[in-house]
């Protein structure tokens, strides 16, 4: 064993330098043969008879030397490297049956490969914690009347409930972490620039409760939560970002809303925080200046340490060793029931007892459904596409190789073994799928990448290799079982196959004809389907794009501003009016106002509860009088195109102190008015308290998203409203509005230099952005149709182009025997015609049941959508007569005479 | 080649490298050649190119090992040598001969007798 594993090892040195050996060894033969021949003298011989017998007597040179050349190395890589060539000539001589395999593979596999990844890191994909399985996000079905919290109410905990989960040492471990705004983003500055930069303030054993490391300096300790203290541990990312990776990070001054924080530590690799789609760059310890107040919200409401029904915390919990889920979750609730009430009425008898979960510590944690729905359609499209792809490769690899049958039976007559046959198929198979496999990665590398931008993950995101190894050797395997396939009939005919007439032996048989057959049909039936939703997703995204707006966002500029130095209530507002003023004075900007919630954005204030100059609004109880709210600025309708109907727009005279006033849309004075002459009538809140003055009625326009139906909406000015952390400045500009952001950057610093804007760009954009997963949904899914039809033409034009290649025989005797051209292209047309009839007939029901499934996903469109159908059924015939066309051509110009001396 | 010559067994070769190897220490390939030949007393025949395939069959298996030299009349020559390993497997494979060969004299004897 040890002796073979020696000689192995021998072999393989003697890879390298083999020339070198060649010419040792020749050297050696040489002085032998010479030698012998002297000998050969020596004994009596002439000099011509030595040489000749010395010759004689060490034998054949040539076959030595080829035989020490065989054994000196191994024979495997050249034999391989052999087939490999051949294999690639044998490709390169047949380059559109190559492009096609290659292509159909990368798109099949890369494209399954970029959805499972991303579908598999959206729901799947754990944090990168110590032992993950233990730690859970903490849940609630809700919480008390009273408690005020920050829209995220099913993960929003008070302090209270964090302190007291503290306390199960050996049951649980209590982490808790909060988002800095409710963006994620607040201010920083590293150098001069001020940026935005997405940070939590966490619990001082967040870092060792999760179990995530540092790459550099520590983690927290619990007396940077006591203690409240100006200390920062930085991410991986943004420590290359903005430190170049520089080991001197440690103790270098990173400011946060203008306080300055000491850099700690860094984060370990891959940990990018818990807050899911939104990669972290900064933590701190718990703070306590106002603020630092939780989600950026005013210090005045209170602060979230001394406020115990302020919910706002994000906890996650980790067990102890040897606790299960089912009995930390018992614990917890119990902790619950007891702190819930905690600064509110304490629970009524009868109340609904609000209950927590576990839920497993993924990277997205709760996920919303729409985007999980969209790539589960997405997925199966892929899986449709797939499967086209792969009949396509097997049919295309059978065909070319039951066309080589010939030079099968030749190499077998010839005298080549049965083995090297196989191991040359299987090269030829092997080279095929590598290459079609080292295509399908790039493409999945970027179609990964574009899947993450769509879907707002800008986490680490990679295409995941099990899924690209499992999609390639499911396609070796066919590849492997389809390549070889047309040996064992060459071997079980025998090379006296080749020389028989090939007209008798190549008319295939009526199972193999049926078999591909099957599979045509099934591609058509799966391309309707594919068809039907591609249109019903791109009708879709047309209705989007047509939607009126009520509004013009272009030449409209956004970005949000949160003053970093505004304590109270006034000083934000003082704030924001000097900053309207300062920004009106910009040559060439026509107006100037400012929103809360940014339109477009999916943000809104949603409240109820209305009296309408004190009574009933038009007979609808107080309490169920919904409505959607906005805090804007003066000039707010005329900055952003919206028509008043009635009344006027806000104006600077609108401050804080004189009389309150609102503005109604269309829908609001028709549902609660009755009219659309609001103007003058009083609004005030279902306790009859805070009395506002209808001064406008503008028109129905789109708030939230492009899809919103028309809702009753109030819109107040900021000077009279609640106090606000944040306001989205809206400038309106006569050209590009990105051209304006210098100017404005330039103002801003000039009032602090600590400001950054946040998230600047176009009005427009912002829609374009909340429509942009329905879009890019829509034109990937339109992707897939035309890569669908571009399959089927491909694998209908090879099957009937090889069919009437095969039958040309048959055909020259048709015609010979007075076929009429035409008849013959009829006879080739009938042939795939009813093969597409009836897989549309079979992908009609399929279609139906998909377009079911995509019903929630459709916009202005019925899933039964006949301009949908009708669109597929006819792009399938189309496709289906222009794939049949070129081969019925070819069959129509049979010279009869030809085809049968070719017999 | 004569008839009544015997063959070359396969493996006999490698076998009678290594114990002339052992015998006569370092030799190129002619000398071993010569040796054979000699001690053969032209009973066994071969084509002396053969020796080269067992050598580097044995040098695979690192039991003997080579150096280029010069030859006693000034020829630049490899030389082989027995290694330790060499030696051990010997040892081993003289024994299994003298094993084989009485085992098949033992059996030849008593096929006579019958």
């Amino acid at each position: 064993m040890f002796d073979r594993a020696l000689t192995f090892l021998a072999k393989i040195k003697g890879l390298v330098g083999q020339r070198r050996a060649d010419v040792a060894f020749d050297e050696e033969m040489n002085t032998h043969l010479e030698m012998l021949a002297e000998k050969y003298q020596r004994e009596g011989m002439t000099a011509r008879e030595a040489i000749r017998a010395a010759k004689r007597q060490f034998g054949n040179t040539t076959l030595l030397r080829q035989r020490q050349r065989e054994s000196r190395t191994t024979m495997f890589f050249s034999k391989v490297w052999r087939d490999v060539r051949y294999g690639t000539r044998q490709l390169a001589r047949t380059p559109v049956f190559t492009i096609v395999c290659v292509l159909t593979l990368a798109l099949g596999v890369g494209a399954n490969t970029a959805v499972f990844s991303v579908m598999h890191a959206v729901l799947r994909k754990m944090l990168p914690v110590q032992d993950s399985s233990h730690v859970f996000y903490l849940h609630t079905t809700g919480y008390p009347d009273g408690a005020s919290q920050t829209g995220d109410s099913d993960t929003s905990f008070a302090y209270p409930m964090y302190q007291a989960l503290r306390e199960q040492h050996g049951v649980l471990e209590v982490m808790t972490f909060i988002p800095m705004s409710s963006s994620g983003k607040t201010s920083i500055r590293v150098g001069t620039v001020p940026e935005e930069a997405a940070g939590d303030m966490v619990g001082g054993n967040y870092f060792s409760g999760l179990g995530v490391g540092t790459e550099l300096g520590r983690g927290f300790v619990q007396k940077d939560e006591d203690d409240h203290t100006s200390v920062v541990v930085i991410s991986d990312s943004f420590w290359e970002t903005h430190y170049q990776r520089s080991h001197d990070v440690i103790g270098k001054t990173l400011y946060i809303k203008s306080v300055p924080f000491t850099i700690v530590g860094v984060a370990r690799k891959g940990f990018e925080g818990t807050e899911g789609r939104l990669p972290l760059d900064f933590w701190i310890p718990l703070q306590s200046r106002p603020e630092f107040n939780a989600w950026g919200n005013p210090a005045e409401y209170g602060m979230y340490l001394t406020t115990p029904n302020k919910w706002c915390m994000k906890l996650m919990v980790r067990t102890a060793p040897g606790i299960s889920r089912e009995e930390g979750l018992a614990r917890a609730q119990g902790i619950f029931a007891r702190v819930a009430y905690a600064g509110v009425a304490p629970k009524h008898a009868g109340d609904e007892t609000y209950k927590l979960s576990f839920n497993e510590a993924k990277q997205f944690d709760s996920q919303d459904d729409s985007f999980a729905r969209s790539l589960k359609v997405l997925m199966m499209m892929v899986g449709l596409v797939l499967l086209i792809a792969m009949s396509n490769v097997v049919m295309l690899l059978m065909a070319r190789n039951a066309s080589r049958q010939r030079e099968f039976s030749v190499r077998i007559a010839l005298g080549a073994g049965r083995g090297e046959m196989a191991r040359q198929l299987l090269t030829e198979s092997l080279l095929l799928v590598a290459l079609g496999g080292a295509a399908a990665w790039i493409f999945a590398l970027g179609a990964t990448r574009a899947l993450g931008s769509w879907a707002h993950i800008q986490s680490n995101l990679q295409p995941d290799g099990a899924v690209a190894w499992f999609t390639l050797g499911v396609l070796l395997l066919l590849a492997l079982v389809f390549g070889l396939a047309p040996l064992r009939r060459a071997m079980s005919s025998g090379p006296e196959m080749v020389l028989r007439s090939s007209s008798t032996v190549s008319h295939t048989s009526s199972q193999k004809v049926r078999a591909g057959n099957a599979v045509i049909v099934t591609q058509i039936a799966m391309c309707l389907v594919l068809l039907v939703g591609a249109g019903l997703l791109l009708g879709t995204l047309r209705n989007l794009l047509k939607t009126p707006l009520g509004q013009k966002p272009e030449g409209l500029l956004v970005f949000g501003v949160q003053p970093q130095h505004a304590h109270t209530k006034e000083e934000s507002i003082a704030f924001f009016v000097a900053l309207q003023q300062r920004l009106r004075t910009i040559p060439g900007v026509q107006s100037v106002s400012m929103a809360g919630n940014r339109p477009g954005s999916g943000w809104s204030d949603n409240n109820a509860g209305v009296l309408v100059d004190g009574h009933k609004p038009k007979g609808v109880e107080p309490e169920q009088a919904n409505y959607r709210h906005n805090t804007v600025g003066p000039d707010y309708f005329r900055t952003m195109g919206v028509q008043v109907i009635r009344g006027r727009d806000f104006s600077d005279a609108d401050s804080s102190t004189a009389p309150k006033v609102l503005i109604v849309n269309e829908t609001f004075a028709k549902k609660y008015l009755g009219t659309l002459n609001a103007v003058g009538h009083v609004l005030s809140n279902s306790k009859g308290l805070e009395p506002n003055l209808i001064v406008g009625v503008v028109k129905d326009h789109k708030y939230t998203s492009i899809t919103e139906e028309a809702t009753p909406m109030i819109w107040d000015v900021f000077t009279q409203g609640d106090a606000v952390s944040q306001l989205n400045i809206e400038m309106r500009v006569p050209n590009d509005p990105m051209a304006m952001l210098p100017t404005v950057r330039k103002m801003i610093a000039q009032i602090d230099p600590d400001l950054p804007l946040m998230e600047p760009m176009t009005q427009s954009a912002v829609f374009e952005q909340s429509i942009s997963q329905q879009a890019l949904f829509a034109r990937l899914a339109g992707c897939f149709g035309v890569l669908a039809v571009v399959l089927i033409a491909t694998g209908l034009y090879g099957t009937l182009a090889y069919r009437v290649s095969r039958r040309s025989a048959e055909i020259g005797v048709r015609m010979a025997l007075g076929a009429q051209r035409l008849q013959v292209v009829w006879m080739v047309l009938r042939g795939s015609l009813s093969l597409t009839a009836i897989g549309v007939a079979l992908g009609i029901p399929l279609a139906m049941a998909a377009g079911m499934q995509l019903e929630s996903s459709l916009y202005g469109m019925k899933a039964l959508d006949i301009a949908s159908y009708m669109f597929a059924i006819l792009g399938v015939a189309f496709v289906a007569l222009v794939a049949s066309a070129v081969p019925a051509g070819r069959a129509a110009s049979v010279d009869p005479i030809k085809a049968l001396r070719l017999e | 080649m004569a008839a009544d010559k015997s063959e070359v067994l396969q493996g006999t070769l490698d076998l009678m490298i290594l114990k002339t190897l052992q015998a006569l220490g370092p030799l190129h390939g002619f000398g071993i050649a010569r040796r054979i030949e000699q001690l053969s007393e032209d009973v066994l025949t071969l084509n002396e190119g053969t020796v080269y395939t067992s050598l580097l069959r044995l040098q695979q298996k690192s039991w003997i090992a080579s150096e280029w030299g010069v030859s006693e009349n000034n020829r630049r020559a490899r030389f082989y040598s027995i290694t330790q390993r060499g030696l051990n497997q010997l040892a081993v494979e003289t024994e299994n001969w003298e094993r084989i060969a009485a085992v098949i004299g033992r059996v030849l004897a008593l096929e006579a007798k019958a």
